[in-house]
């Protein structure tokens, strides 16, 4: 079963009284263990579909189904609660805590959840990401490439079944940038997790199992490997 | 033109989209200058426009003449020897009691067949208008019958009504012959004739003031020498109405530290001005980049960071006229209600928002706001372009130097403990005053350093205890020091004061009670009827003290008698005792710590006086030195045996003995009675035998625990006004709290929102800015009651010290500190409320948003 599925799903924004069609009937299937890639000119609707599916936003219509539980029917606890199962992120500009350590950012999401033993797993995710004996530092003190990968390691804490990335490399120069996918790759293998990245780079795409071409909030075509 | 329009678009207008914010900070401000105005205004009408009562009907005249215990009236006829063309009024001044309506008036007696004749020459009607009190002809009759009384208008009386007064001790029924126009100010008193006033009150011989107008050459002061050399040395000559000055003078310290009390509200408001406008200092670090970049001088940007800063001084002075006149009605009978019960007999005056009071808000209100922000929209101006518009993390890191301005914090405590050792000044104890502020600067100094000492080593802490959003909420305070620094500092600046002025109050109280223990000694006390004041004295009847000295179940009455009089130019009270009946215990109630006996054997019939602690104050006097009264119609000179505690009034009282008072002021007559029960007889029996004696006598009998009791409810009212004003500071505090809690919000939106992302709910991130606001209560507190402490020590050791004279003995009120503290932690708390709505409210998708 696809760990998330969008189901004729469209978004529409309001700006100054006009709807803006973010996305428009856009079905698309995501398993474990792929690594997909969303491609597309900026605003062409990759965010909002990235959002929809880590159920931080809902549909204007159709639905979103996270491993086989829609979206729509649950309220904020429930959609808490499944983000925090089933779904990581990662983000452009890294988004980490600046006043905490790389270990502390790494196992905040257990934290808020409430789950024991977050030091022996952050240890254990930083070592999978190649950045053993870096958890006592702060962000500032790291690298571009090693602050994506604690993005990363935080985003994977949780084992979760989705992992949903928005355009990771586009802070990152083209060599680290690769680094990075290639390691996202390895992670999705290792992990088994349904990977959702967005990006406009071709590289990237040339990694990806299959790669989602969107244009205007519409799939353009869908390429298989 | 176009410079005021760019001030509205970059300055005024982002503040448009957060009203929330914006309105707690003029709302600060409205309060603190609200505040100030009304204790200034109620503070004008309870005292500054304050009219000594006696002085109604008095008008036009140019001298007095005063004798501590009365004029003799042999006075007048000296006077009228004198080939001088003077205008004669002798005056009795004392009160009584409306019996219906239980109200207090002057009462006046007039030499009304002298004053009548000099109206009917027309010639400078003291009474308003003659016709209306002129009694008409065929009443001239009136005049001396003993029991003709006129009244003011305002009474409601018309000629012919029967009136039953309460004079000392005695209820008697007089008739209404005329009415005057009391309208115009003069509070309604009820006029006698000379003669017969001196009946009604058994003071006969003497009058309490003679009035005199002079004729204009020469000089008034000409006139008051010439005179002098004609009259006794015991009597003073004066200008007319200086009583009311004295008064004036005597109110002058109450008022002023009231009037201290009532900034602390502003100087909170100050901190929190300087929070809002460093908040937009750091927002518009971009913006102000490029507005320099695109040829804004380094002063237009200063200018628009004062402006801004001005702006809500400005509308919140706008809003404090109105708030404050409001507060002041209620501070006036606070106000009026201590002046009465400490001070004086008065009434209120009216408020009145004059000129200066407009000009004082409109000053203050922009004032502290421009103080306060100065040093930021310096710093603001001082930045390069370049370096502004560079964006990142680095725009948060606001310079803070914790180490540096530590030593400043050690440097300033230094120079209180130095300021507070310094003489008062012009009977002011300004560098008490002084010390304080450099206390509480220092402690605001040092509170970068404190907080970031206590939070860097309580958030590891506190997340295992609390979870993780306590240890975020740690953190982010930390991140942002310059902003927990100056919320802690607003915050425990207003705890501060508030733990200070009721460990003071506390102090004062506990001190009180301990007192009284030894002051009142007697079971059980009997005074004339009617509400007591501090400046009036009526007396019991000689027979009555004389009848209850003989009960069975009594065994000893101290006859004690107080006089007003006039001392150095301040009101004063001269009291004696009688110390054939006094029993007192070993205990020492004096500054030398000798036992009670063996000081009050030095007074027994001598020309020897006690004082108490204020008058030494006042006056500049102590144990061994001489004091010199003018008593009837001598001059006599009293050596200063002891000084005794007194915490029941700050007038100044000298005490001798009954005998020694009766040789210079013959009338008998005692104010209060002190009567000792026998060991067989309880003090309730002997209460009631009392009343029952007592029948055809107006007077009050109380226990002693009623008295004590009375004593502290009017303590504890005195005091309400400062706690008010503590509260006002307190919620100003916390208003900023929300204020500033609702920024952090803001600013630091993406984190939160990022938390969303990282799979918290919303009640972690509530949670997060509840202890947020709990964590920033706790540092204000301890930070609060640190500095509140030391400047405890200021107001008990040197400022209540040099202002009142008092010596205080230090008491932790334990219970009302922790009440106090326990409610303002709750409202800081509830104050996160809002502000973790708006966290929880903020989409996190947009917060997160990224180009
Ligand atoms: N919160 C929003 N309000 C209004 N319009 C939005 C909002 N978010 C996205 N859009 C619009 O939706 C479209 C898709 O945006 P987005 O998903 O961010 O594109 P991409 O990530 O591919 O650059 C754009 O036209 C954008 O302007
Ligand atoms: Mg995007």
């Amino acid at each position: 079963m696809a760990i998330v599925s969008l189901q004729t799903v469209s978004k529409d924004y309001l700006t100054d009284g006009q709807p803006v069609h973010a996305l428009d009937s856009v079905s698309l299937d995501v398993n474990r263990g792929e690594f997909v890639a969303l491609v597309g000119r900026s605003g062409c609707g990759k965010s909002t579909l990235l959002n929809l599916a880590g159920a931080m936003d809902f549909p204007t219509a159709g639905r979103v189904m996270i491993d086989g539980v829609d979206t729509s029917t649950l309220n904020d606890a429930g959609l808490t609660a499944l983000r925090r199962e089933k779904v990581g992120f990662i983000f452009q500009s890294f988004q980490l805590l600046h006043t905490l350590t790389v270990f502390e950012n790494v196992e905040l999401p257990l934290l808020l959840a409430g789950k024991p033993n977050a030091r022996a797993a952050a240890r254990e995710r930083l070592a999978s990401v190649e950045l053993d004996g870096l958890g006592d530092r702060y962000p500032h003190q790291l690298s571009g490439g090693q602050m994506q990968r604690v993005g990363i390691a935080r985003a994977l804490i949780q084992s979760p079944a989705l992992l949903l990335a928005d355009e990771p490399t586009g802070n990152l120069d083209t060599v680290t940038g690769a680094i990075i996918l290639e390691l996202l790759k390895r992670l999705t293998r290792e992990q088994n997790t349904a990977t959702l990245l967005a990006t406009h780079s071709a590289e990237a795409a040339a990694l990806a199992d299959a790669v989602v071409r969107l244009r205007d909030g519409k799939i353009e075509e869908i390429l298989r490997r | 033109m176009g410079r005021l329009f760019l001030f509205y678009r970059l300055m005024l207008r982002p503040l448009l989209l957060e009203p929330v914010r914006a309105l707690l900070t003029i709302l600060a401000v409205t309060l603190g200058v609200a505040v100030v105005l009304a204790i200034e205004l109620a503070g004008t009408a309870a005292a500054g426009s304050f009219r000594a009562s006696m002085e109604t009907l008095a008008g036009d005249n140019d001298l007095e003449i005063m004798a501590s215990g009365g004029v003799p009236e042999a006075v007048v006829g000296t006077l009228t020897a004198l080939p001088y063309s003077i205008r004669i009024s002798p005056r009795i001044e004392d009160s009584a009691v409306i019996a219906v309506t239980q109200q207090t008036l002057p009462l006046l007696g007039l030499d009304l067949v002298a004053e009548s004749s000099s109206w009917n020459r027309s010639e400078s009607p003291s009474l308003g208008s003659a016709e209306s009190f002129l009694p008409a002809e065929d009443a001239m009759h009136f005049l001396e019958s003993p029991d003709s009384i006129w009244v003011g208008a305002s009474l409601g009386k018309k000629p012919g009504d029967q009136v039953r007064l309460l004079i000392n001790d005695q209820l008697r029924e007089f008739t209404v012959r005329g009415v005057y126009p009391d309208s115009n100010g003069n509070e309604s008193a009820i006029v006698m004739d000379l003669a017969a006033a001196q009946r009604a009150l058994h003071r006969f011989g003497r009058v309490d003031r003679i009035l005199l107008k002079v004729p204009e050459v020469p000089s008034i002061e000409e006139w008051r020498e010439r005179l002098r050399a004609a009259l006794p040395a015991g009597v003073e000559i004066r200008a007319q109405g200086s009583g009311t000055d004295e008064n004036r003078r005597m109110l002058a310290a109450f008022r002023w530290n009231l009037r201290l009390l009532s900034y602390i509200a502003l100087i909170v408001g100050a901190f929190l001005i300087y929070n809002t406008i460093s908040v937009s200092v750091v927002r518009r670090r971009p913006e102000t980049g490029i507005v320099r970049a695109l040829g804004a001088s380094r002063g237009a940007v200063l200018t628009a960071f004062i402006g801004e800063a001005a702006f809500f001084g400005l509308a919140g002075a706008a809003f404090g006229l109105p708030v404050g006149r409001v507060m002041a009605s209620g501070a006036v009978k606070l106000m009026a209600a201590t002046v009465e019960s400490l001070y004086v007999s008065s009434r209120p005056g009216s408020i009145e928002l004059n000129a200066w009071s407009v000009t004082l808000a409109l000053v203050i209100g922009p004032g502290v706001a421009i103080v306060s922000a100065y040093s930021l929209a310096r710093e603001a101006s001082l930045v390069s372009p370049v370096e502004a518009m560079a964006r990142g993390r680095r725009e948060y890191m606001t310079r803070i130097h914790k180490s540096r301005d530590l030593w400043f914090a050690l440097a300033l405590g230094i120079a209180a403990v130095v300021a507070a050792r310094v003489p008062p000044m012009g009977g002011k104890p300004v560098f008490g005053y002084f010390a304080a502020i450099l206390l509480v600067v220092a402690s605001a100094l040092a509170i970068p350093a404190f907080a970031d000492a206590i939070l860097s080593r309580s958030s590891r802490w506190l997340g295992k205890i609390l979870g993780v959003e306590a240890l975020l909420a740690s953190q982010s305070l930390s991140a942002s020091l310059r902003r927990t620094s100056v919320l802690v500092g607003a915050l425990s600046t207003a705890i501060a004061m508030m733990a200070s002025v009721g460990i003071m109050v506390g102090s004062f109280r506990e001190t009180v009670l301990l007192w009284m223990n030894d002051r009142l000694p007697a079971d059980l006390y009997l005074r004339p009827a009617g509400a007591p004041a501090p400046d009036r004295h009526p007396t019991v009847s000689l027979e009555l003290a004389d009848k209850i000295s003989k009960l069975p179940g009594v065994a000893g009455v101290d006859r004690l008698r107080a006089y007003e009089i006039s001392y150095d130019g301040l009101p004063a009270t001269l009291a004696s005792v009688d110390l054939s009946a006094l029993r007192s215990d070993h205990r020492s109630n004096f500054f030398s710590g000798r036992p009670t006996e063996q000081v009050l054997s030095q007074i027994r019939g001598a020309d020897a006086v006690l004082v108490s602690e204020p008058f030494t104050y006042k006056h500049h006097v102590r144990a061994g030195g001489t004091i010199t009264l003018r008593l009837g119609a001598t001059r006599a000179s009293f050596r200063i045996v002891d000084v005794y505690y007194d915490y029941g009034s700050e007038r100044g009282t000298i005490l001798m003995d009954r005998q020694t008072m009766l040789r210079y002021l013959p009338d008998p007559a005692p104010s209060n009675l002190a009567i000792y029960v026998t060991p067989h007889a309880t003090s309730e029996t002997v209460q009631e035998e009392i009343t029952e004696a007592s029948a055809g006598y107006r007077v009050l009998v109380a226990s002693n625990r009623d008295l004590r009791t009375e004593a502290i409810r009017i303590f504890d009212r005195t005091f309400a006004i400062t706690y008010a004003l503590e509260a006002v500071a307190v919620i100003v505090a916390v208003m900023g709290v929300a204020g500033a809690l609702l920024a952090l919000v803001i600013d630091r939106r993406r984190e939160l929102g990022l938390l969303r992302f990282l799979g918290a709910s919303a009640g972690q991130v509530r949670k997060q800015i509840l202890v947020e606001a709990g964590l920033l209560g706790l540092l204000a507190n301890f930070a609060g009651l640190a500095l509140g402490f030391a400047l405890s020590l200021v107001l008990i050791y040197v400022i209540n010290k040099q202002s009142f004279g008092w010596s205080i003995r230090f008491h932790w009120p334990v219970a009302v500190l922790l009440g106090a503290i326990s409610v303002v932690y709750l409202a800081t708390v509830l104050a996160g409320l809002y502000p973790a709505q708006v966290a929880v409210r903020l989409n996190p998708l947009e917060a997160v948003h990224e180009e």
